[in-house]
């Protein structure tokens, strides 16, 4: 459980190769306004995320998905195996069957043109 | 992040007052004060002539049309063999290359553990040619000694590879490859601003790597750009216009330095070389319209300037266009394909040379064919339906309009530029994320401007509603690539002459060491089929990477 007394902490990463960071930029600033520590871990596999998540004791995970689904949904299972709690939100490049594919996993998706005041109310509401 | 935006960016600001994208005021209306006397005097210089204001070439489209320049590729090299064809035969008259990014941008083979983890992802940005003999089979049935040639070299420590790539496989068809006619890119803003990715060479090296292809252009190969400024990845992560103008003159005057500090070349021989440069339109339309034949004074100015050189073709700038992908929604896709004309468009008054139309499904997806082929079928009815736009040069010369953005779009790109000169240089401004900071500024302008209501998209603040049922799929080509690379990765391994590869690799890197040019030493690696993975394993030995200035 999270010390009430600590900011809210959310790791963002990238799990492709793909280098565009405007979008990731965009909502590290939304949540850091709105009260959350922000580690930004870029460019990372699954078990590279873990290990920041837990070293870091973060209360969300938020991905920024910039290829194959199957790339996100293999970090997917590698934090639900053994953070089946950690909450997890995701944006990017995601085509509608393929945002089906994560919420199915549990993850909240917000594809490009989401409103920023959204993705921060999902994650004070996944982290309360 | 504790900065806040600055106000300036907006495209409004204050009731009632309306700016451009780049914060230039915007007055009800403008008249013949837009055209001061000098002015006017520069605008009598026909197009083709300097300072080219009002086109780069006598006649323009009317000689010949804008290039359709499309990114294309993905999966194996026999798919992107297939797809360079079908572009060629759907009218395209150049190609670009797209090789795969996991690969060829981090310089990995595909059993790089980096690349293992995200083995989906190959093929899906771009082909996978990880050596000569990949390249030469992409290019079975495409006649490269006739075509305008993007060999995909994008990212500058990728760019020796995938030029001499190039230049070998036509060598083995009996081709002399200094007759072929091309560009390269080799660009800092993909590299270094809007794209930063893992694992790079320094900045500082990759300036060196592009003196080298300067240098050896000059003096080999004249059909052939060796390098091209794109402003549009420093655009589209946020840069606006007069800040994309004053780093592209900025990133020009570190070839021109140096190249001239290594005694060989004076900018006027290789001036021309280093004059194709790529541009972002966006839906800001006057202002992009705009920035066009700014940037065609300024190179103009710049030259004629700061180094005193008169000849009239190094004067010239060519324009590729890009149109913005962060202007493509996600929701009401179809919307998109508008907005692709608007921005095509802009590029065409513009006066541009040639221009790849952004796909509508851009923000789901990496192109899908029917994308793909609307962004071409975009140009060929501007070319053929839109009377009159071919047929006469510089339609919006002496638009008030026009002229009021093109001069303040001057006079602050040289703002820009001497501020990133005051920093030390274009590459000691991105090297400490001095200009990303600005792309990040403007990227949180833009967004608070969104979210208040004060800039309108349509589909995302206003008129969500959607009664068409259309749903994009997405791209879904190339899923096989990695198994399929892995087995050819295999096969070129056992096939070549190992001793030899060795050996290249070998003196690429004593070569790297001792400061040689990149170009011979890469010829020599490349035909003796060494692979993108070893050829970067040598430069992360000898340059180490660079740590991406981009904090929170």
């Amino acid at each position: 459980m999270r010390d009430p007394g600590r900011p809210r902490r959310v790791l963002l990463a990238k799990t492709s190769f793909d280098g565009h960071w405007r979008g990731v930029m965009v909502v590290a600033r939304a949540l850091r306004d709105a009260g959350f520590e922000v580690v930004f871990l870029g460019q990372a596999t699954g078990a590279e995320i873990l290990a920041a998540a837990e070293q870091e004791s973060v209360d969300l995970v938020g991905l920024n998905i910039g290829g194959r689904i199957e790339v996100a949904e293999r970090v997917v299972e590698a934090l639900r195996q053994e953070q089946a709690a950690l909450p997890i939100l995701a944006g990017g490049t995601i085509p509608p069957w393929a945002a089906k594919r994560l919420e199915e996993r549990g993850v909240e998706v917000f594809p490009p043109g989401s409103a920023l005041a959204e993705i921060v109310a999902a994650a004070e509401r996944l982290t309360s | 992040m504790a900065r806040r935006p600055r106000v300036e960016g907006g495209p409004r600001t204050g009731p009632g007052e309306r700016r451009t994208r780049s914060g230039i005021p915007l007055a009800p209306v403008y008249g013949p004060d837009a055209i001061p006397p000098e002015r006017a005097r520069e605008l009598a210089a026909p197009p083709g002539a300097p300072p080219f204001l009002r086109g780069a070439y006598p006649e323009m489209y009317r000689a010949q049309p804008w290039r359709i320049f499309q990114l294309s590729g993905y999966g194996s090299p026999e798919e992107m063999a297939a797809r360079l064809r079908f572009l060629l035969a759907q009218g395209e008259t150049g190609f670009i290359m797209k090789r795969d990014r996991v690969t060829n941008d981090h310089l990995y083979d595909l059993d790089h553990p980096e690349v293992v983890a995200r083995r989906e992802d190959v093929g899906q940005s771009g082909a996978v040619l990880l050596s000569a003999r990949d390249v030469e089979v992409a290019l079975e049935g495409v006649p490269i000694e006739r075509s305008y040639a993007h060999p995909g070299a994008g990212v500058v420590q990728a760019a020796p590879f995938c030029l001499t790539s190039y230049w070998v496989a036509a060598r083995r068809r009996g081709l002399d490859f200094r007759a072929l006619a091309g560009t390269g890119q080799s660009d800092f803003f993909l590299t270094y601003v809007g794209c930063m990715t893992r694992e790079q060479i320094p900045p500082r090296v990759g300036l060196g790597f592009n003196c080298d292809l300067i240098e050896f252009c000059t003096e080999n190969m004249p059909r052939w750009v060796p390098v091209s400024i794109a402003g549009y990845n420093g655009a589209d992560s946020g840069l606006d216009a007069a800040q994309e103008l004053g780093a592209i003159l900025a990133n020009a005057v570190e070839y021109l330095e140096g190249v001239k500090a290594r005694g060989r070349f004076a900018p006027a021989a290789f001036a021309r070389q280093i004059g194709g440069i790529n541009l972002r339109t966006s839906m800001a339309f006057f202002e992009d319209i705009a920035k066009l034949r700014a940037a065609r004074k300024l190179w103009c100015d710049l030259l004629r300037g700061r180094y005193g050189i008169e000849d009239e073709k190094a004067l010239r700038l060519r324009i590729h266009v890009v149109t913005a992908g962060s202007a493509m929604t996600y929701p009401q896709p179809l919307n998109n394909i508008v907005r692709g004309t608007l921005m095509a468009l802009a590029a065409a008054l513009g006066g541009t040379q040639s221009l790849g139309v952004s796909g509508y499904d851009e923000a789901l997806s990496i192109p899908s064919d029917h994308a793909h082929q609307m962004s071409i079928r975009i140009q060929q009815i501007l070319q053929r339906e839109c009377e009159g736009l071919v047929d006469v040069a510089d339609p919006l010369g002496g638009s008030y309009l026009v002229e009021h953005l093109t001069r303040e779009l001057e006079e602050r790109a040289w703002t820009f530029f001497e501020a990133i000169q005051a920093r030390g240089g274009f590459v000691a401004a991105l090297d400490d994320g001095w200009l990303q900071q600005h792309a990040i500024d403007n990227q949180f302008a833009e967004t608070d401007a969104l979210a208040a209501g004060e800039r309108e998209v349509v589909g995302v603040n206003c008129f969500p509603e959607d009664v068409c049922g259309f749903e994009i799929d997405g791209f879904s080509g190339g899923a096989d690539a990695w198994e399929r690379g892995m087995k050819r990765l295999a096969e070129l391994r056992a096939s070549r002459d190992g001793k030899a590869s060795a050996a290249a690799l070998r003196r690429l890197e004593a070569g790297c060491r001792r400061g040689e040019s990149i170009v011979p030493l890469m010829l020599e690696a490349v035909a003796a089929d060494a692979t993108i993975g070893e050829i970067g394993e040598v430069y992360r030995q000898v340059f180490g990477t660079w740590e991406a200035p981009l904090a929170l």
